[in-house]
Order: C-alpha cells, then sequence, then structure tokens
C-alpha cells in the first residue's frame, strides 16, 4: 500500500545538518586554511627555527650551569663542609624538631643548647607574618651552621631558571616575538595581497573570520610552543639538581608556564591582529610600541613598591607571570624557607629568587591569583577581538 | 517573516499559498560613492533580476565601484543598495546566492585549482566531500579539468581568468557578479569565458558583467548599462541604442589593393556621402546609415570583383557610443 504522502511538506533535512555543523565546518576551513597559508610561507620557519633555536641555547647554558657544580666553603672554621646541612626541601619549613644534624648543638651544655628562649633545645624557629611571609630565622647555636652552599646555589638556580625562563623566555620574548610576527598579519596581509575578498565574499560574519583565523594560528602557536615547553621540562628535568633520575615535583611549574603561555600568545595575537585591521600600515609598528610597554611594565613588576601600586598590571604579560608566580607557590611551597636560610646565612642566591618569584598579587591565595589571571587573560583576549572585529566590520575592501 | 512555503496550514490547501513576490537580484535606489573629493559613483539607481547586464564604461568610469558595492566590499557614500533585500556590507547572508569574480589578478599560487574551489566552497558551509564534487564539477564546466592538480601559480592568464570564474559559481549562485573577466586574455581564452557567461545566462542565472571593450559585451549580451565619469549613462537594450546611433555619420574602413576603383563603385549609393583614401590600400567610406551601406555592400563589392580582405567600422565602440550619448555625435 502506498503510503499516504501529503502532496507539500517540509524538506527532509539531513539530521546531522545544523546551523551549528554549518559554522564549525566553516571555522574547520579557514583555520585549516589559515595553517596551511603558514606553512607555505617562509617567514613562519625562520621565526619558528629562531625562537627554537633560542630555547636551544639558553637550556645549554642551563646545563652547563647545572654540571659544572659550586664549591661549598666551611662557614664555622671546624674544618668540615656541610656537617649540618639545611633541609632545603622545606620538609621542616615550621617544624620545632631536632635538626642538628652532626650532633654539635647537643655536645654542648644542656643550659646552652636554647638560644632562642622556645623551650626547646637545638632547634630553629622560622618567624612568619600574617600573610604566611618568613620575617626572622631564629636558630639555636650550632645548628644549621655550616650548611651546603652547593645544594643551596643549584636548588636556588634551577628554581630561579624555571620561573626566569617560563617568564622571559617563554612568556614574554617569544610570547611576544611570535605573534608579533605571525599574528599581525592575519588580516592585513590578505588585505595588502588583495585575496581578502575570497574569505569575507563567503556567508560568514567577519568577525568570525577573524576568531577563525586566530583559531588558525593558535593551531600553529600552541603546538609549537608545546614541544619547546616539553623540551624544557625534559631538559630541566634530567639535568636539574637532586638525586632521583627526573625531577618530577617541578612538572607542575611547567604546566603552569604551559597554560601561562598558551594564554598570553593568545591575547597578545588577539591584540596584534587587531592592530593589523585597525592600522594596517603601521599594525607591526603599534605592536612593537606595545611590546616596548610590556617590557616597561615587567620591569615594574620586579619592583614590590610598584607591584604592590598594582601598576604592572596593566600589562597582559603581568598577568602570565602572575600565573608562573602562582604555581610556583602552589609547587614549591618552602619557598619563605629558602629565603630564610638565605637571608640568615647570608646567601645572595636569594637575590636571583627575588628577581623572578615575586609575592603574589592581587590577593596572596595562589589558587585564586592563578584564577584570576586566567580570567583577566581571557578577558582581555575577548576585548582585543571585539574591538579587532568592530574595525573589521566597517572595514571597506577596495 | 517568510511564510515556509512546505507548511500546508490548517483548513488551507495549496493553492492558497501564494509565493511571496522576490525582491530583485539588485537593488540600487539613488547611490553614491565618493572617495575624499572625487566621485566613484554618483545617484545611480537601478534594478536587475534575471539575465545577463553588460555594464559598459571607459577606465575610471565607476563600474568596479558599482560593483564593489553590490558585493558589499564597499559601503555607499549615499543611497542604498540591497542584494536579494539585503544590505551586503552588514549582513553576509545574501552571499549564499552570490558569486563573485574580482578585477583583481591576485590568487592564491600556492594553491592547486582544485584545492581553491574546494576550500573555498567549505567556506559555503559544505562538507569536504561536497566541496570536493562541486568543486570538480566547476572546474570542468569552466574547462579547466586537465588541471585541477597544478598549482595555480603555473596557470596562464586565461585559466586564472577560469580559476576565479568556478570559485564564484561553486555554491551555484543565483547572482554571478563578473568585474572584467576578459581582461588580459587570449582569443581562446576569451572565447572559451564568453560560452561560459552565455551558458550560464542560458541557464536562468543573473549575471553581471563589466567591460570596456563594446563588441566584447555585445558578444555576450543585449542588456547593457552604460557608466559615465560615476554617472549612469543608459540602460537598456544595446540594439535600441545602436538604432539611435545609426543615423549619425559613421566611417566604415574597407582594405582592398585598389582603394579608388572600390570607391568609383560605392560613392553612387545614397547613403554614403564621401570616401577618403588615408593610406596606401585603404578606403574610407563615409556614411549617415551604417545599416543601409552594410547590408549593400556585399553585392557592391561583388559586383565590383576586387579583393577586399577587411571591413572595419572604426566608430563602432564604445568611445563613440559614448560620445553620442554625452554630446550627441558619435
Amino acid at each position: 500500500m502506498q503510503p499516504n504522502v501529503p502532496p507539500v511538506g517540509p524538506p527532509k533535512r539531513n539530521l546531522s545538518e545544523t546551523v551549528w555543523t554549518k559554522l564549525d565546518r566553516k571555522a574547520t576551513a579557514i583555520a585549516e586554511f589559515t595553517m596551511r597559508q603558514y606553512r607555505k610561507k617562509r617567514s613562519t620557519w625562520s621565526v619558528g627555527a629562531v625562537g627554537g633555536v633560542l630555547v636551544v641555547i639558553v637550556l645549554l647554558f642551563y646545563i652547563d650551569a647545572m654540571s659544572a657544580g659550586i664549591d661549598s666553603w666551611d662557614n664555622d672554621g671546624d674544618g668540615l663542609i656541610d656537617e649540618d646541612p639545611s633541609n632545603w626541601d622545606g620538609s621542616q619549613a615550621k617544624s620545632v624538631g631536632d635538626v642538628d644534624d652532626d650532633g654539635d648543638c647537643w655536645a654542648r651544655e644542656s643550659f646552652d643548647r636554647d638560644w632562642n628562649g622556645d623551650g626547646i633545645d637545638c632547634n630553629v624557629i622560622y618567624n612568619y607574618d600574617r600573610n604566611g611571609m618568613l620575617t626572622s630565622v631564629n636558630a639555636d647555636p650550632n645548628v644549621d651552621e655550616d650548611p651546603n652552599e652547593s645544594e643551596f646555589l643549584e636548588e636556588s638556580m634551577h628554581r630561579s631558571f624555571l620561573l626566569g625562563f617560563g617568564k622571559f623566555g617563554f612568556l614574554f620574548v617569544l610570547g611576544i616575538f611570535i605573534p608579533l610576527f605571525l599574528a599581525t598579519g592575519l588580516i592585513r596581509d590578505e588585505q595588502e595581497a588583495g585575496t581578502l575578498h575570497y574569505l569575507v565574499g563567503k556567508p560568514i560574519a567577519r568577525a568570525e573570520i577573524l576568531m577563525y583565523r586566530l583559531l588558525g594560528f593558535i593551531g600553529l602557536a600552541w603546538p609549537y610552543f608545546l614541544g619547546l615547553i616539553f623540551l624544557s621540562a625534559l631538559v630541566t628535568g634530567f639535568f636539574g639538581p637532586g638525586d632521583s633520575i627526573y625531577r618530577f615535583s617541578d612538572l607542575g611549574i611547567w604546566f603552569g608556564v604551559l597554560i601561562a603561555t598558551f594564554l598570553t600568545v593568545l591575547a597578545y595575537a588577539a591584540i596584534f591582529a587587531s592592530f593589523g585591521i585597525i592600522a594596517p600600515r603601521f599594525g607591526v609598528l603599534l605592536a612593537l610600541l606595545f611590546a616596548v610597554w610590556e617590557f616597561f611594565m615587567m620591569f615594574l613588576a620586579m619592583f614590590e613598591t610598584t607591584r604592590e601600586m598594582g601598576l604592572a598590571s596593566l600589562s597582559v604579560s603581568f598577568w602570565g607571570a602572575e600565573i608562573i608566580n602562582s604555581t610556583g607557590w602552589l609547587v614549591w611551597g618552602d619557598y619563605e624557607l629558602m629565603t630564610g636560610q638565605a637571608q640568615s646565612i647570608g646567601f645572595f642566591a636569594e637575590i636571583a629568587l627575588w628577581t623572578v618569584w615575586y609575592n603574589p598579587f592581587p590577593t596572596t591565595t595562589p589558587l585564586l591569583n592563578m584564577v584570576i589571571s586566567i580570567v583577566v587573560l581571557l578577558m582581555l583576549v575577548g576585548m582585543f577581538v571585539l574591538i579587532g572585529q568592530s574595525s573589521f566590520k566597517k572595514r571597506e575592501l577596495n | 517573516m517568510m511564510p515556509d512555503m512546505h507548511q500546508v496550514g490548517e483548513g488551507q490547501t495549496q493553492q492558497e499559498w501564494q509565493k511571496v513576490p522576490e525582491a530583485p537580484a539588485i537593488m540600487a535606489d539613488h547611490v553614491s560613492k565618493w572617495y575624499g573629493q572625487v566621485i566613484g559613483l554618483n545617484d545611480v539607481s537601478l534594478a536587475i533580476s534575471g539575465g545577463v547586464t553588460g555594464v559598459l564604461g571607459m577606465n575610471g568610469a565607476g563600474k568596479s565601484t558599482l560593483l564593489k558595492i553590490i558585493v558589499g566590499r564597499l559601503r555607499p557614500s549615499q543611497g542604498q543598495i540591497r542584494l536579494f533585500g539585503t544590505d551586503p556590507f552588514k549582513n553576509p547572508a545574501p552571499y549564499h546566492r552570490l558569486g563573485y569574480v574580482s578585477e583583481s589578478e591576485k590568487l592564491y599560487d600556492w594553491m592547486t585549482g582544485l584545492d581553491f574551489v574546494t576550500t573555498l566552497a567549505r567556506l559555503h558551509g559544505m562538507t569536504r566531500d561536497e566541496a570536493k564534487d562541486r568543486a570538480m564539477h566547476v572546474l570542468n564546466f569552466v574547462g579547466l579539468s586537465d588541471v585541477v592538480n597544478k598549482e595555480i601559480g603555473k596557470y596562464s592568464k586565461g585559466m586564472r581568468q577560469r580559476v576565479k570564474i568556478a570559485h564564484a559559481l561553486v555554491n551555484d549562485p543565483d547572482l554571478i557578479v563578473l568585474d572584467e573577466p576578459l581582461q588580459g586574455c587570449d582569443p581562446l581564452a576569451r572565447t572559451t569565458i564568453m560560452n561560459v557567461i552565455r551558458e550560464l545566462g542560458a541557464m536562468g542565472k543573473t549575471i553581471l558583467v563589466t567591460s570596456h571593450i563594446l563588441s566584447e559585451i555585445e558578444r555576450i549580451t543585449e542588456q547593457i548599462v552604460i557608466l559615465h565619469n560615476g554617472r549612469l549613462l543608459a540602460l537598456g537594450n544595446l540594439h535600441a541604442i545602436r538604432e539611435l546611433l545609426d543615423h549619425i555619420p559613421h566611417r566604415i574602413l574597407l582594405r582592398t589593393p585598389n582603394p579608388r576603383e572600390l570607391g568609383r563603385t560605392v560613392l553612387p549609393h545614397p547613403s554614403v556621402y564621401g570616401v577618403r583614401f588615408p593610406n596606401p590600400g585603404e578606403l574610407i567610406i563615409e556614411t549617415n546609415s551604417l545599416s543601409d551601406v552594410h547590408q549593400d555592400l556585399p553585392s557592391l563589392i561583388v559586383e565590383s570583383g576586387m579583393d577586399v580582405t577587411a571591413i572595419e567600422n572604426p566608430d563602432d565602440n564604445l568611445q563613440s557610443l559614448l560620445g553620442y550619448l554625452i554630446g550627441g555625435r558619435a
């Protein structure tokens, strides 16, 4: 029997066909096309190679510094070195237990073992302020009196390297450099080449084209950074100080660097691509000026006064760096201990840490800080994408 | 809201659904465009729907500006433009039904023809397979099926024009806008492209094609729009415009080994008021009825028994047409 088919009915629609799938196809097509365009350009390879070589050179310096080692010296003049090492790993950061490794405190008369007057013999008191910052170290006699400079310096240098390379190397130098050369022309280059009408003459809103082009850039830049950060994590993990073959404890830091770099690179790409749209002729110049601004802000962030004034927060790199800072606080809980020990013993190595590891801002809670920083960076991305989109929408293609 | 044509409502029969009259493909309402102090387009109004329309004008007449406004690349400084009833600068929706071939020769030279057309087809929301099938189809239609896998950078000028046309056809558009598609092409490529345009017109598409060469447009269509200094000078049938031109002084150039002898033969013709011999082997007939002379010329030549190697109409060009339309003389 013939089914009773109405003479006119809604056309049969493929169920998998929706507005979204079409949008998705267009997004994939533009992103893919953008990535293919990058692959075909010699400049992409040159910029990528320069970045890669820089990272490798810095890592070679790191390996060299780590393998050279530093001689310890006899602080207390007893002819012995490292007979009473400090406990750098932070396991006793706030403890008041027995930390007299070589027993020379216990060898003293019983009335002479409690110089810090806490009623416990042969211990060290670390005093913290309300915010958990170490304010002073108060040790009983002959406790931690001859720590191992080599160990301390290596650990300090290693940590400084991770934080410093993460912030200045990936976030700042490469993080600006790669989007500056590769994202400024996302729309501008097409317009200059006279091929933009092939993209905008299609049933896609211009605002979407910018987003999908950015997606294409990210599709290339993120794996690139992932590769370089993975390489750095491998090298520093294997060559870093410690008895284990690989320092798994640092992976958290590298993860923080990765997240920070991804978001910062995305933000810079959105900013530079928008500059390219707003001022096609002076886009690169604007981007360079912006980079100088970022550098200046990064510099301000290094000083406690300007940092606490929040001035540096008017930059992108600041919020990226803040993610790394917060990761540092979360992964290495013994920063106060290290700085306290360095201060009490007179190591200048603390300065190295200080320059790359700041107090958290705007809050003192690292996790909250990280969330705030991620939100701020995403908001910056959104803001600049909107600025670029609104300029692009009004742009005439002569 | 547009009613759903496929839906049958309660108590209504199919016959009760009347198709809503569709907005014209192109509607320009007093459109002007100026670039600083320079006027690109001056108060142009027109509506085009269906058929092939040629846009004629000298360089700088405003042809490209008009086309760019139509396809939403430029925004009119004054007036309104509607593409299928929608402002093309603000809304990309009508691009679903539009195919645009720009005058720019720029292409993605690193892509193959197939790649280029497929990628741009995907921007219409097609799947990879659909896009590839459509791309192959249109590349075949424009006669590029042999070179689909060749890089566009290695294409000849004619091939480049054709791949641009192919990309504009990939979404099966209702309106195709071609800006100087024949420019720089060799005679073979010109013929191919003209055939493609004619065929598309026969398929019922609305086509707008610009040129500054009258004979080119004449071979494609009779419906023309003439622009001059940004203004719309004439709009209508080319033959009707030509008829107006017929009774104004015209020259016909003939190449023959004995021009004086031939001159003597044609001079008695009532529509011929003079002959000249500008160069050896050349005869110019001056007439005020071009069609009459052309009608009788073959028999006169046969009568004289002379060899004629070429017959040309030096005044039958856009410049003469414009001259007449502007100043009343060819």
